[in-house]
């Protein structure tokens, strides 16, 4: 490059310069709060809980409500995908009201947001654009906003940085996920079946307050291997858990209830949500008498370490022993399972195994490149083909935001997989935020056939059993532990939890008349 | 034994193996959509070099509602964007409308794009629409019946990330190999000529666009940059907006061939690295941190090219209907633009309907603008430069009058941060 010449001309002009927070420092940790959302209140609790062992002030930001949406929308650029319009609408409302109690100097000073970064080829990696327009429209410029990678568990930079992502706050925030996760999943296989209305709620918040306590008092190690050591060889979280389990001992259920088994897919955040950004429909799905399959955070989690999937992003650095260090990902790959299913047992096999990600990669690949990168690539198909060939769940519902660049591109997909598989059920859901009522109707339009269908496979599963209602009923009136939230009912080759039950009852227990039979083929 | 089996039974082993096999009769057909139109020189070179006839290369024509209708119709599977949408219009295009029927059907899943940025950027991957389209369009042709099958024609979809271009002969082999019957050597060769060509291409296309904006430097004329994706070259997505301000008078650049020698890079963009605001001429950091695709990086370098450079006095953005990786965008390029006092006017959402009448208006506009403001652009552009412009020898009177009128107006004052000063109605044009 040649030498750069003198310049003898007028001072240059004031070029546009993007939004850059200024740093946030070790010595403001006292007196500043770290503001974070996106998940659910129960996996937001338990990162608190992470956050407060370390020393930090945590909030996460109230659950998304629709008037976020207009406040999202009066600030950003025309055309972001709902999520995004909610989200900064949210920061916006929560920044406001703040404002108005403290002041702006205040709230610049006392406050920054904490949110995921991404690297991927879609826009969600760049919407710290809206987020700082936003920040623009409310006079905030001074307010930090900061992105965290997702897939890098230390990202420690400096000594006296105000927030040291490094490996205590990562397997903090990480294990709070999956806790959340766990309990997640026995939320929404107890309450359908729950025979006291409201009481998987109340014991569900009295488990995520425990477990806050779990994660507030976490013992600390002296360095980051200790520290990892620990989180994977300690029956600190394990103990607790089987805590959790004893109180839900204490809910009582009815199997017998015929359910639809619906599993909810779809864009990171919509499933995840659990409130008004989704227009609530994980419990509009329990008041049509579905049983929901909730999408676990882990999953996600999982996808991204996974290093044969997730080769491609190391495609420019290749270290010297590259293949030690593709068998230590798939050995990480393989610890972080393990952890997952050591928290499922100890909640008695209760919760949801993860799907194995070679096989949903195997199931997509002749429909959707597994190389094709932004928002759930492959997976989405990948976990329909999933749950339609190991019956997981009578339909699968997707969860897309208007305008979302990858949901789209993997729904358009689908119809390659359901011109193969016809009788595959599936409710791909545009999500716009103020459209409740078209989207609602039309996730109703499958439902009805999933209905039919859990109805029927009921059914069969009686009389292939030769079990009748009353039989069982009088059954579990000498062994109330079936009807206990902790009692396993073993997955037996069918969608629906109580045609499972039948068939348990019946080949595991000996209730059948005559053998066992497998449900349907 | 006959004796024409005797030289099978004595040949080398192996032998079979290294002779050139015969691809002059088959016809390959590509959609040109997407980042074909920056990348098809590289495409021809690596077929022909696998000894591909070139009139056996078959493109499909540029999109138009008709090509839609006749060839596309009922094979949409999802509501997205135009410029994604119409590419069922293009398969069906080269599956029922070629008088000679193609063999292969190549429609290659671009991962990652060559960039000038590359190296100064943390990525160049593609947006993701634009790399998983051809998944999502296959599925209209094969969610009834395989159409391709019934039509004897081959679907080739290699994954591919052309900005890697260690990568790209193994991911071609892999995805390639039995369709083209290829081995590892000769797609390493032919891999190699697809590069070779679109490099000289890219290179004489960034070489025409110096020569126009020497032209415009000598005369101190204005001229127009197109701030767009690839596929808006095609005039049936980017409907040959450009093409009517052409007929103005004004020349155009396009952003995907400006020019990138490191004299003209250096003249624009020292005062910047002085202040150590960027590192390199490429380097974007200063107004997108999140740097990862490759044409979003692109806009943002060609809108810190033309609030630099002195003869790009208008800047065109186009953007298509639900365009998510625009949609970020929009406000940073116009605000890195105008910076500068440099025209921006902006064509959103553009569809398959080409709204003749409103673009006539709307160019009328610019016409209008560009004449009133260009000059006045110009000069003030110039003041805040080194007077060594490697593009054209400026008279020292010149240079002295923009200084002048650049200290006068006020502009470029650091301590200025009100933006209004910064509007074409405040600058004072020199007779």
């Amino acid at each position: 490059m040649r030498q750069l010449t003198t310049i003898n001309q007028m001072p240059a002009p004031n070029h546009y310069v993007a939004y850059k927070p200024r740093p946030f420092k070790k010595e403001e940790r006292g007196n500043v709060t770290i503001l974070y959302g996106g998940l659910t209140w129960k996996h937001e609790r338990l990162i608190q809980g992470a956050f407060h062992n370390l020393k930090y002030n945590a909030e996460p930001l109230p659950n998304i409500a629709r008037d976020d949406l207009d406040a999202g929308k009066e600030l950003i650029d025309v055309g972001a995908c709902c999520p995004t319009i909610f989200t900064t609408g949210s920061l916006v409302n929560l920044l406001k009201k703040k404002v108005a109690e403290q002041g702006k100097s205040d709230v610049a000073n006392k406050y920054v947001f904490l949110t995921a970064g991404a690297c991927g080829p879609c826009r969600f990696g760049q919407y710290h654009e809206s987020y700082a327009m936003a920040l623009d429209g409310l006079g905030l410029r001074d307010f930090r906003i900061f992105l965290l990678a997702q897939d890098e568990l230390d990202q420690s930079t400096a000594d006296e940085a105000g927030l040291e992502i490094n490996m205590p706050l990562s397997l903090g925030l990480i294990w709070g996920i999956l806790c959340a996760d766990l309990l997640t999943d026995l939320e929404y296989m107890t309450r359908p079946y729950e025979v006291n209305p409201g009481q998987t709620d109340r014991v569900l918040k009295k488990s995520i307050e425990y477990l806050y306590t779990i994660f507030l008092e976490r013992p600390h190690q002296d360095n980051k291997y200790g520290t990892l050591a620990w989180h994977l060889l300690s029956g600190y979280f394990t103990r607790a858990l089987r805590v959790v389990r004893k109180k839900w001992d204490t809910i009582e259920v009815d199997h017998l209830r015929v359910k639809t088994g619906v599993k909810i897919t779809g864009e990171f955040w919509l499933q995840t949500h659990e409130g008004e950004g989704n227009y609530n429909i994980k419990r509009w799905l329990e008041q049509e008498d579905a049983e929901v399959i909730p999408p676990p955070v882990a999953v996600w989690l999982h996808y991204l370490l996974h290093p044969t999937i997730r080769k491609l992003e190391k495609r420019n650095s290749k270290g010297k022993h590259e293949r030690l260090e593709h068998m230590a990902l798939h050995a990480l790959e393989r610890i972080y399972r393990g952890t997952y299913n050591r928290f499922r047992k100890a909640l008695a096999n209760l919760p949801h195994e993860l799907p194995d990600q070679e096989e949903l990669l195997r199931l997509a690949e002749p429909f959707y490149h597994f190389e094709l990168r932004g928002g759930e690539g492959h997976m989405l198909i990948g976990k329909a083909l999933h749950t339609y060939h190991h019956k997981k769940a009578h339909m699968t519902c997707e969860l897309s935001p208007y305008s979302c660049m990858p949901n789209t591109m993997s729904i358009g997909s689908m119809a390659n997989v359901l011109g193969r598989y016809p009788d595959l059920l599936y409710a791909p859901i545009e999500v716009k935020g103020d459209s409740e009522v078209h989207a609602l109707s039309r996730c109703q339009m499958i439902l009805t056939e999933a209905k039919r269908r859990a109805k029927a496979e009921f059914e069969a599963a009686l009389k292939k059993t030769g079990l009748t209602v009353e039989a069982v009923r009088k059954y579990e009136e000498r062994h109330p532990e079936l009807r206990r939230a902790t009692y396993r009912v073993p997955h037996l080759g069918c969608a629906g939890t109580a045609a499972n039950y039948v068939l348990h009852l019946a080949n595991d227990r000996g209730l059948a008349n005559g053998e066992g039979k497998p449900c349907l083929p | 034994m006959p004796t024409l089996t005797w030289p099978t039974f004595f040949a080398r082993k192996g032998a079979g193996a290294n002779r050139a096999k015969d691809r002059s009769q088959l016809r390959v057909g590509i959609p040109k959509v997407l980042n074909i139109w920056t990348t098809h020189q590289f495409w021809v070179g690596f077929l022909k070099a696998l000894g591909i006839a070139s009139e056996n290369i078959v493109f499909s024509s540029d999109t138009s509602e008709e090509q839609g209708r006749e060839f596309g119709k009922g094979r949409g599977t999802v509501d997205c964007c135009y410029p994604v949408k119409c590419i069922s219009g293009h398969y069906g295009e080269l599956i029922f409308g070629q008088k000679k029927k193609i063999n292969i059907l190549l429609s290659p899943m671009i991962h990652s794009l060559p960039s000038v940025l590359h190296g100064h950027v943390m990525d160049t991957v593609t947006c993701t629409r634009v790399m998983a389209g051809p998944e999502n369009i296959k599925a209209g042709f094969m969610k009834e019946r395989d159409v391709f099958a019934e039509n004897e024609i081959t679907y080739a979809s290699p994954f591919v990330s052309l900005g890697d271009r260690h990568m790209v002969t193994e991911q071609l082999h892999r995805d390639l190999k039995d369709i083209f019957d290829l081995d590892l050597e000769e797609t390493a060769r032919a891999v190699q000529s697809g590069f070779q060509a679109l490099d000289t291409f890219s290179a004489k296309a960034r070489q025409r666009s110096r020569e126009i904006l020497t032209w415009c430097a000598r005369n101190q004329k204005p001229c127009v940059l197109v701030l767009a994706r690839p596929y808006h070259m095609d005039t049936g997505i980017g409907h040959e907006i450009e093409g009517e301000l052409q007929a103005h008078g004004y020349p155009i650049l396009w952003l995907q061939y400006l020019p990138d020698d490191p004299d003209l890079m250096n003249w624009l963009f020292e005062a910047d690295i002085r202040a150590e605001k960027i590192k390199s001429p490429f380097d974007i950091l200063d107004v997108w941190p999140s740097s990862y695709s490759s044409n979003t990086n692109e806009i943002m370098w060609g809108a810190k090219f033309a609030a630099r450079c002195p003869w790009i006095t208008c800047v065109v953005r186009l953007s298509s209907y639900e365009c998510g990786m625009d949609q970020p965008t929009y406000t940073p390029t116009q605000k890195i633009v105008e910076a500068t006092g440099t025209l921006f006017f902006k064509f959103g959402d553009l569809d398959s309907t080409k709204p003749s009448g409103s673009i006539r208006i709307r160019v009328e506009t610019i016409v209008h603008y560009m004449a009133k403001y260009s000059e006045g652009v110009i000069r003030r552009k110039l003041g805040w430069l080194s007077p060594n412009s490697p593009l054209a020898e400026l008279s020292p009177v010149t240079q002295s009058a923009c200084f002048q009128m650049t200290r006068d107006a006020g502009v470029g004052d650091q301590r200025d941060s009100d933006p209004s000063r910064h509007r074409p109605d405040d600058v004072r044009c020199l007779p």
